[in-house]
Formats: C-alpha cells, structure tokens, sequence
C-alpha cells in the first residue's frame, strides 16, 4: 500500500484529502506546518507528498528546495491558493512535480498523486495494455497484430494513456501532459481528440480499452 | 472595427473660446473706433463749414462797400489771404454777364445777397485757376454799381481733414487689430494643443486604460482645474470600477470552495451509485453544471490575473507560424467533427515578443470560438501575414453568419452573448480572455467581415524580416 505524507494546515482540507486517497487505497500521513513537514519527508517510507505552499513556518517552496537539495526525490504534488501562472513555474522549478489549485476536486487531487506514484518506474521501451503494443523508439503502435497508423497527436495521447493503464486520467491532465498547456479549453475538445484515437484503436470486434469515466476523465484498459 | 455611433465632430474653426472672443471683441473695436472717428469727422467738418460760410459772408460785406477803383487790388489780396489754390472770385454786370475773374459763371441757384451755398466746382471756375477742386462755398452780392461780385472759397480744407481722420481710422484700426489677430491665433496654439492632449487622454481612457489621467500644466489656468476636476472624477470611477471588480472576484472566488465541495460530494454519490441506477443521469448532469459554472469562475478569475499583470518578463521570441500550426493540430478534430474546413495560412519568419502559452491560448480561443459559430461544413480560416516591416497580423476568419457592426465593440466584455447565439454552449468569457491577452501584449483587436463570415485580427509588432 503506498505512502503519502500530506502537509497541510488547514485540518478540513487534509482530512478530506486523507479520505480520498484512502478511498484510492492510498495511506495518508498528515502533518500540519513545514518544519514538521521537512522533519516527515526525511522518512524513506513515502511514496509522495502533498505540500500545501502557504504553511506557517517554513513555506512550501522554501521546503521542496530543501527537500531536493538534500537529495530526497520524492515526487511532490503541490496545492496552492494561487492560481497566478507564475507561482506555478516557480513552484514547478523549485522542484515540485505537479501543481494544482485549490480549490480542487479530490479525484482530480488522488489522480494526480496515483500519477506520480508511478512515474518513478524504470524507463521502458515498450509499453503494453491488454493486446495495445506501443514502442517507444520506433513510434509503432499495434492491437493485435494490426498496425495503428497515428497521426503526432494522437500517439502521444496514446502514450500519455498507455503510462498510467488502470488509472484514471482527467482532461485537465490529459491537456497538460499531452499538450504542455494549463488553460481550460472546454470539456469537449480533449472528447473529440479521444474520440479519434478510440476509432483508430478499437474496432466492432475487439472491447474498447480507453474507457470514459463519468465526471471525471478516462481511462486505459 | 469598434463601431461606436458616429459623433458629431466640432469644426475646426473657431473651435477656442478665445478665438471667439476675440473675433467678438474686434468687431466691436471696429465699430466702435468707426463711429468716434466719424462723428469727430462731422462734427469738424461741419465747424469747418459753417466757419468757412460766416467768412465769406463778412468778406464780401466788406468788400460790396469799397471803392471800385481799389476793389481790383482789395480781391488780390483777398486771394492772397489764402493759399491760392482755396480762394477765387469773379465779377458780373447787373445781368449777371462776366467781367473779370475766376469765377466764370453763377450757378441759378445762388441768390444774390443771399447767403452762401455749397456747390459743384465744375462749371463755375476757370479750371487753370483751382486745379482739382470739386467743390466749393459760393457768396455773390450786389455792388454800389449794379454790378455782382461772387467770391468762392473751397472745400479743400475740409476734404483734407476729412482724409486725415480716414487715415488716423484705418492705421489706428490696422495697428489694433493686426497684432490683436495674430496674438490671439498664438495665444490659441498652446490651448489647442492642450485640448489635443486631453483629447488623446481621454481616447486612452475611453479604450480602458483607467490609470490614465489628464495632463495639468503648472500654470494652473481654468483648462487645469477642469482637468483637476475631471482626474479627481476619474479617481473616484476607478476606485469604484476595482471595487465593484473586486466584489466580483471575491464572489468568484468565494463561492468556488463550496462548489467545489458540492461537486466532490455529488461525485462521491454518482461513483457509489450503480452504473444502472436511474438516478445516474441526473447526478452526471449535476456535476456537469457545477463543472460549468466552476468553469465560469475560473475563467473570471483567469481574466482578472490577466489585467493585473502588468510585467513582461515572461516574454520571449515566439514564431507565428509554428504557434499557428500547434493551434491547428489541436482544434482540426473539432472542426472536422463539424465537417468544417479549418485552413492554416502562415507566411515563414513571423517572430513576435510573447507569453507562448497566453498566445497559443488566445488564438485557440479564437479558433474555437469560430467554429463554435459557424454551420456544419463550413471554413475557418487562420493566417498570419506581415503588414509592414515589423507588423504582422493574426487573423481567424469564419464562414460563419457573421456580428452585427452594433453588435461587434461588445463582443469582447465579460459573458457578452450575442443575440444569435442563446442556443449554443459557452460562458461568454472565451473572447474577453483573448482581450486581455491581447491588452497585456499591447495587440490591436479588429472584427470586421459581412454577413459571409467574421474576421478577428490581431495585429502585433513582429520582428523585422
């Protein structure tokens, strides 16, 4: 089961971020200011932090800073009220790895740290879900023995998916990874993106492996 | 593009208050100074005459009573009183036949010892005698003999005098208003110039750089304490246009967290709920409509972060065409979702200062927003084109019905709807991020096009090729 420290002052917040995550399967730690918070992070048994960025004490990217200076790569979703571009680069660059604002929808919280839970597997050349075959350094995507003719987009959205197979990945998600960019363009256009890849992945015989998650996102295999 | 109802513009002559005044106040002066001269004019004139009639009148008592044999000598002196060129006499019998002197002939008019008339010099005189004399006082009377004497004195004193006032008129007036005319028109320059400066203030302002005041010059003169009033007017809008703004923000932002919670918890119940439960539905649509006024929210709070940006420093060098390119490979399977053409136009070697993100997102904005607009099959045209050396313009252009011109300066405020539009989905805030955007990168919006479509510009300073 992994571990996640959550360092959060505000009680209401933390347990609610706690509840999700345990509701993921995911066992939380909660730690209310920064010093304790650097003090906790030191512990091996983590698997990922969440660091609220205003924290009495040492702030939270005074903290990320030292974490990383101190050779801890834990990976670190921050949360912030701030939802200024720039606060986000500098949070980004001190050397957090994900960057939400609050207020946030907890499945979009729980599915960004099941992100960065695994994020840290060894670097493939090939990733498989089910009979979707994709290779890294080729750029060949196959289901069965078919090959997929992709168009840039869309094996890179396919990639994105195949990463993270089993888990659920929202638009604003999907929107960041795939096309680096953080504004809101609408439910509807990741939809028809997603919709594209579907046809070209699946056909009437086989099940159809990228799965539509109802309020949330969508989901590989 | 901005399509405000046309203004009537002032003309622009005698647009100063000055000028006016001053035109105003030389009339008056020419009036004025006309009607003094003239009646000092009548008045000497007038003196002149009577002096000259009463002289005549003595004269020539005194002379009917010489003696014939020195009357010749007694005229010659009579002449010589005077300069020649005023005085003349003449001699008739007693049937008014001449005899001797200047004076040729009697005018019917003249009664004998009657008293002095004023009359035509032409006719009467010898012409050799007074040279350009046109007029003169004429008096005859009876001598002890029967015979008339006439005696003439002329006008020309009085024309002289006459000509002297014109003359004291017209260079008096000259040397008035002259100098008046042309110190007024530069008295005029440096109001004029301010107004022009008031006037640019005020377009700025109007275009909504609220921070923009009147200029005040030192010399604290009527235009600067109107100015004054009117800063200290505008002081208090932008005070009120933050606060109402801010209300705005902290609504948005306030009601965000129990939304939030609400869209969580309603989450929760759909993810319990079976697949197959008939209550699925409803919950899903729920979350859709939290999702969309969070979406709102966001969106105003995004364009608020926007406009209080004021740094720059993010910018970079970014290329047109492959910006352009990106927006294309992301909103193609939308339009072609719709069977719409959506076509990339983009000349090589546009490189413009800008926020990548901020740019990729207004031009996405703008795609979207077209094909959001236009019929089924229709195009959507992106281009970007140089204008001039370091000016380019961005432009998404639509097959779609078009905006209304009275409808085109209102498209980009908050949640604007366009009256054809209540069927479609959207907040409204699409366009005024792309405002912002294009506020914070100093482009220049145009809309323009006919009921064949729109076109949304956006013209920027590019590097030079």
């Amino acid at each position: 089961m992994p571990h996640v420290l959550v360092i959060e002052d505000d009680e209401v917040t933390a347990r609610e971020i706690a509840l999700e995550l345990a509701a993921h399967g995911i066992s939380a730690d909660r730690v209310h200011n920064g010093d304790e918070g650097l003090r906790a992070a030191h512990a091996p048994h983590y698997d990922a932090i969440t660091l609220d960025l205003m924290l009495p004490g040492m702030d939270g990217l005074s903290l990320v800073k030292q974490l990383r200076e101190r050779g801890i790569t834990t990976p670190v979703l921050m949360i912030s009220a701030l939802g200024d571009v720039d606060e986000r680069v500098r949070g980004l660059r001190a050397g957090g790895d994900d960057y939400l604002t609050k207020p946030f929808a907890p499945d979009e919280m729980a599915a960004r740290i099941e992100v960065l839970l695994r994020r840290q597997q060894p670097a493939q050349t090939r990733l498989r879900v089910g009979d979707l075959e994709l290779d890294l350094i080729t750029h060949v995507a196959r289901r069965g023995g078919r090959e997929l003719s992709l168009l840039p987009t869309e094996y890179r959205l396919l990639e994105f998916l195949m990463r993270y197979p089993g888990q659920v990945l929202t638009r604003a998600m999907i929107f960041e990874s795939v096309w680096g960019l953080r504004f809101d363009p609408g439910t509807n256009l990741i939809d028809v993106h997603i919709a594209r890849l579907r046809r070209k992945v699946d056909t009437e015989a086989e099940p159809s492996l990228i799965r539509t998650v109802r309020g949330s996102g969508y989901r590989l295999g | 593009m901005d399509s405000a109802p046309p203004r009537r513009e002032p003309s622009p002559h005698w647009r100063a208050t000055t000028s006016r005044l001053l035109l105003g106040y030389g009339v008056f002066f020419v009036i004025w100074g006309t009607l003094l001269l003239g009646s000092i004019y009548w008045e000497t004139t007038r003196y002149l005459a009577e002096h000259t009639d009463r002289d005549l009148t003595h004269q020539i008592d005194h002379l009917r009573h010489v003696d014939r044999a020195h009357l010749a000598a007694m005229l010659d002196d009579y002449i010589a009183l005077e300069d020649t060129s005023y005085n003349a006499w003449g001699l008739f019998d007693a049937q008014g036949r001449w005899i001797n002197g200047d004076i040729v002939r009697l005018p019917p008019a003249l009664k004998i010892d009657g008293g002095p008339i004023r009359t035509e010099a032409r006719d009467i005189i010898r012409q050799q005698a007074l040279p350009n004399v046109e007029q003169l006082h004429l008096i005859a009377a009876h001598l002890d003999d029967g015979n008339v004497l006439a005696l003439a004195h002329t006008t020309g004193v009085t024309a002289h005098v006459g000509s002297i006032i014109k003359h004291a008129l017209w260079w008096g007036l000259s040397f008035t208003l002259v100098p008046g005319l042309i110190g007024g028109l530069i008295l005029n320059v440096g109001p004029r110039r301010r107004i022009r400066q008031i006037k640019l203030a005020t377009q700025a302002i109007m275009h909504g750089d609220l921070h923009k005041r009147l200029p005040i010059s030192k010399r604290d003169d009527e235009v600067d304490r109107l100015a004054t009033i009117v800063n200290d007017m505008l002081d208090q809008i932008e005070r009120l246009m933050g606060e109402v703004k801010g209300v705005c923000d902290n609504i948005a932002h306030d009601l965000r967290t129990p939304l939030t919670r609400l869209r969580s918890q309603l989450y929760r119940v759909q993810q319990q709920m079976g697949e197959d439960d008939p209550q699925q539905a409803l919950v899903e649509r729920c979350v859709e409509d939290i999702d969309d006024v969070l979406g709102r929210f966001r969106a105003l709070l995004r364009i608020s972060e926007l406009e209080d940006r004021r740094r720059r420093e993010g910018f970079v060098d970014v290329d047109l065409g492959e910006t352009l390119q990106h927006v294309h490979e992301l909103y193609a399977p939308l339009a072609e979702d719709r069977r719409q053409l959506l076509e990339l136009r983009a000349e090589p070697g546009l490189i413009v200062q800008a926020d990548p993100d901020l740019l990729f997102e207004a031009i996405g904005n703008l795609v979207a927003n077209a094909i959001k607009f236009t019929p089924d099959g229709g195009t959507v045209t992106m281009s970007a084109t140089r204008l001039a050396p370091e000016r380019a313009r961005i432009e998404v252009a639509d097959s779609g019905p078009g905006i209304p011109v009275e409808e085109r300066h209102a498209i980009w405020q908050r949640f604007y709807r366009g009256e054809g539009s209540r069927e479609t989905t959207g907040h409204g805030l699409g366009l005024s991020i792309v405002a912002a955007i294009a506020k914070l990168h100093d482009f220049e919006l145009s809309i323009d096009g006919g009921e064949d479509g729109t076109r949304i510009g956006m013209a920027c300073a590019v590097n030079p090729p």
